[in-house]
């Protein structure tokens, strides 16, 4: 492996905060490096199984094909298993010398005495059901098989709320995305419900609400990884958001060095140098602040997901606890009303239905005095 | 005692009696592994996601047994214990093992050792677990996501299995032996061109001892004899310590680093051994006694140890039920609220809707 070393030697990732993010360094070559150490058959995605004959083996480790031939049955997988009986794998033994069996089987034994309803807990299954609910899958279409030697980035995006009960453990979606990816893919995956905002009261149409999403009005964003912020100058009307911010930094010299700017939508993240395990950020709608975290990097898998249409893919999201109809306590809010002369309190949340048959008549004549405004909740991505 | 030391018990108990062995053959780590039914380790969890975590967590705590600075041994049956826990774990598809890129060197290096050394069912494994794509192949070792989790210790592996650091040997090689070798024929020759005998230098010129290279590898030879009889000795003294001392169980040679562990353990034993009464009015609220260390049975746990300890735990046995007491109602509660992690969205509008998570009274 002559080629790791000298040159090349800063794409190979380490710490420079103990556990905490690694140095800076260059994705692509980062993952030609590991392209490089790698036989081509050990990054292949298709399912070709290599010929594990004794001639093969023989060669390979450089014994002879009788031993090769004996190597196989000496180390076969049987060899760990107890011939005596077939057991259930659900079920501790009695006799089991294992600590972690018997500290397993305590902690069973507590949950027994002290469950109520015996079943997985629901937001268990859907952390499961998330990371696992595209592995595997093929594509329909071959060309948008994912190729060889394509590397995964694990990101973790966060919500940008700041709520008290959060102040510990902050809320995030985990997305996965690929190398030759491009940041805006990235960008327009990302769910977030300050896009959907619409601005203005409406209740003297409100028919005409759902014209006026953010994401349409304002579609200036950009991403900052290491001194450079990629803007989103995709459309005519997308402005620099990076603007204020370099100005305010060069205007007294304040020692954030030479920030630079860049298009979004010229970078893909295997043009990027990074580092793993340190803290960016996402800002779009002029304000609302997503700080990323790209927690690792890897080479694809044969076990992954290689559909190149499913990413960026979706594999965590925080469920975030939706506010409910006051008249129907059934339904998401959809409404948000003030000074309302039909509702009990100030300001009154409503689902669509509600909202209508309460503060409208048959014809769609306004009943009462109220200012009605649409209201996106934040768990509308549940 | 929780899971991952658990966990680590149970690995490097393996691992200490595969060194024991004296031996790398996958035959004899087979054998081990199979008194032991150590693929039973997956068994009894039923939920996918546990299972997962489970698995990843064993995976990654068998991946540092491999890396250096173990010893060669040690390595080897890391090894094979990776592929034992690869091949027999339960998840589907399975969970990979991590290796991180600046760790590559290191394991190639290892492969050929392997392969030079002729050990070819080490290498045979180790070429099975890439051809079964056993591994993922990282940036890192573990996923890192800066301070936003909480932060998990890293303990301790165990200290035995590391290869003796000897500054000694690694300062004077076979190479620094030659070369001051060479260094010194030079000199005497030199000395003996300008001597006016030419075969032998002058008196006046002997300043050093002839045979210095002889004696300085003698004298390092004596010294490494010398540590190995130590550690030997040493790690004897700890077995039949513990020998007398049957409450350790399971890890059969404590490091020198956990002595101070152990011994707080065993204050807090001795503090936890007795519960006093329950007043009759309180009777249904009995405390009852339970190990702090799962690995020991139960019935073991209630005989005092020895008469020194009775008596004192007589003497503190009402405030240490109550301590006790205490100690466990506050974990209970912190369990609760640390369970009640669904999300909530109410801060703008608590008033009227109430946080969903209050400080519930636990009933009972």
């Amino acid at each position: 492996m002559a080629g790791s070393s000298g040159g090349a030697s800063g794409a190979v990732p380490e710490y420079e905060v103990p556990e905490l993010h690694t140095r800076v360094f260059h994705v692509g070559s980062f993952g030609a490096l590991w392209k490089r150490s790698l036989p081509g058959a050990e990054l292949a995605v298709q399912g070709a199984a290599a010929e594990d004959g004794a001639a093969a083996v023989a060669e390979e480790l450089g014994c002879g094909l009788e031993t090769a031939a004996e190597l196989r049955a000496v180390c076969s997988i049987d060899m760990l298993k107890s011939p005596d009986k077939e057991e259930d794998p659900e079920i501790i033994s009695e006799d089991s010398s294992l600590v972690t069996l018997r500290i397993r089987k305590k902690a069973l034994e507590r949950r027994e005495e002290t469950i109520i309803v015996d079943r997985t807990c629901r937001q268990e299954t859907f952390t499961y059901e998330m990371e696992s609910h595209a592995i595997g899958k093929r594509p329909k279409d071959p060309a948008d098989l994912i190729e060889e030697g394509e590397l995964f980035l694990t990101l973790n995006i966060f919500y940008p709320v700041i709520f008290q009960k959060h102040k510990d453990h902050k809320p995030y979606q985990t997305v996965l995305v690929l190398g030759s990816q491009k940041l805006t893919e990235l960008r327009d995956s990302i769910s977030c419900v300050s896009d959907l905002q619409m601005g203005g009261e409406f209740s003297s149409h409100p028919d005409q609400a759902p014209e006026h999403i953010s994401k349409d009005l304002y579609k200036s964003a950009f991403f900052y990884f290491e001194g450079i912020f990629y803007n989103d100058r995709r459309h005519s009307e997308c402005r620099d958001l990076s603007r204020t911010i370099i100005e305010w930094s060069e205007s007294h010299d304040r020692g954030y060095g030479n920030l630079q700017t860049a298009k979004m939508e010229d970078y893909t993240f295997n043009d990027l140098s990074i580092k793993v395990g340190f803290p960016y950020l996402f800002c779009h709608q002029g304000d609302c602040e997503h700080i990323i975290i790209i927690t690792d990097i890897r080479l694809v898998h044969q076990d992954d997901c290689l559909d190149r249409t499913l990413y960026p893919l979706q594999i965590k999201k925080h469920w975030l606890w939706t506010r409910k109809c006051f008249v129907c306590k059934m339904y998401t809010a959809r409404w948000v009303t003030n000074e309302d002369s039909l509702a009990p309190e100030d300001p009154c949340f409503f689902c669509d239905v509600c909202f209508r048959m309460l503060h409208y008549d048959a014809e769609g004549n306004k009943l009462g005095e109220f200012l009605a405004y649409p209201y996106v909740d934040p768990g509308t991505f549940n | 005692m929780s899971c991952a030391s658990g966990l680590q018990a149970d690995c490097e108990a393996l691992l200490s009696s595969f060194q024991e062995t004296d031996n790398v053959r996958f035959e004899v780590f087979s054998g081990l592994w199979r008194d032991r039914r150590f693929h039973t380790i997956f068994h009894g969890q039923t939920r996918p996601l546990e299972k997962n975590k489970f698995t990843q967590k064993v995976l990654d705590l068998a991946w540092r047994y491999f890396l250096p600075p173990y010893t060669f041994q040690i390595r080897v049956g890391a090894l094979y214990l990776l592929y034992g826990l690869y091949s027999t774990q339960l998840c589907k598809p399975k969970q990979k093992i991590r290796i991180a890129l600046k760790e590559w060197l290191e394991v190639q290096r290892f492969q050929q050792d392997l392969i030079n050394a002729q050990h070819y069912d080490a290498a045979y494994i180790f070429r099975k677990l890439r051809l079964d794509k056993a591994f993922h192949f990282t940036a890192m070792p573990r996923l890192l996501c800066f301070r936003t989790k909480k932060k998990v210790r890293e303990t301790e592996l165990k200290e035995e299995f590391k290869e003796l650091s000897n500054r000694v040997s690694k300062l004077i090689t076979n190479d620094v032996l030659e070369e001051m070798m060479n260094v010194h024929d030079h000199y005497q020759k030199m000395k003996c061109l300008i001597s006016t005998d030419g075969s032998q230098p002058d008196k006046a010129l002997s300043l050093i001892k002839d045979e210095f290279v002889i004696n300085i590898k003698n004298m390092i030879l004596e010294y490494q004899q010398w540590q190995q009889d130590k550690m030997k000795s040493s790690s004897k003294a700890k077995d039949s310590d513990e020998m007398t001392d049957k409450r350790e169980g399971g890890t059969s040679q404590d490091s020198e680093g956990s002595e101070r562990a152990n011994a707080l353990a065993k204050i807090k034993y001795k503090s936890y051994n007795a519960v006093a009464e329950a007043s009759k009015s309180r009777r249904h609220r009995q405390v009852k006694l339970e190990s702090s260390e799962s690995g020991s049975d139960q019935g073991k746990m209630k005989t005092p140890r020895c008469k020194r300890s009775r008596e004192r735990s007589q003497l503190t046995q009402k405030r240490n039920s109550l301590e006790t007491k205490d100690r466990r109602q506050a974990i209970k509660k912190e369990a609760v609220t640390r369970n009640r992690r669904m999300p909530v969205i109410a801060e703008e509008n608590s008033s009227e809707e109430d946080l969903p998570c209050p400080k519930r009274k636990r009933t009972r």
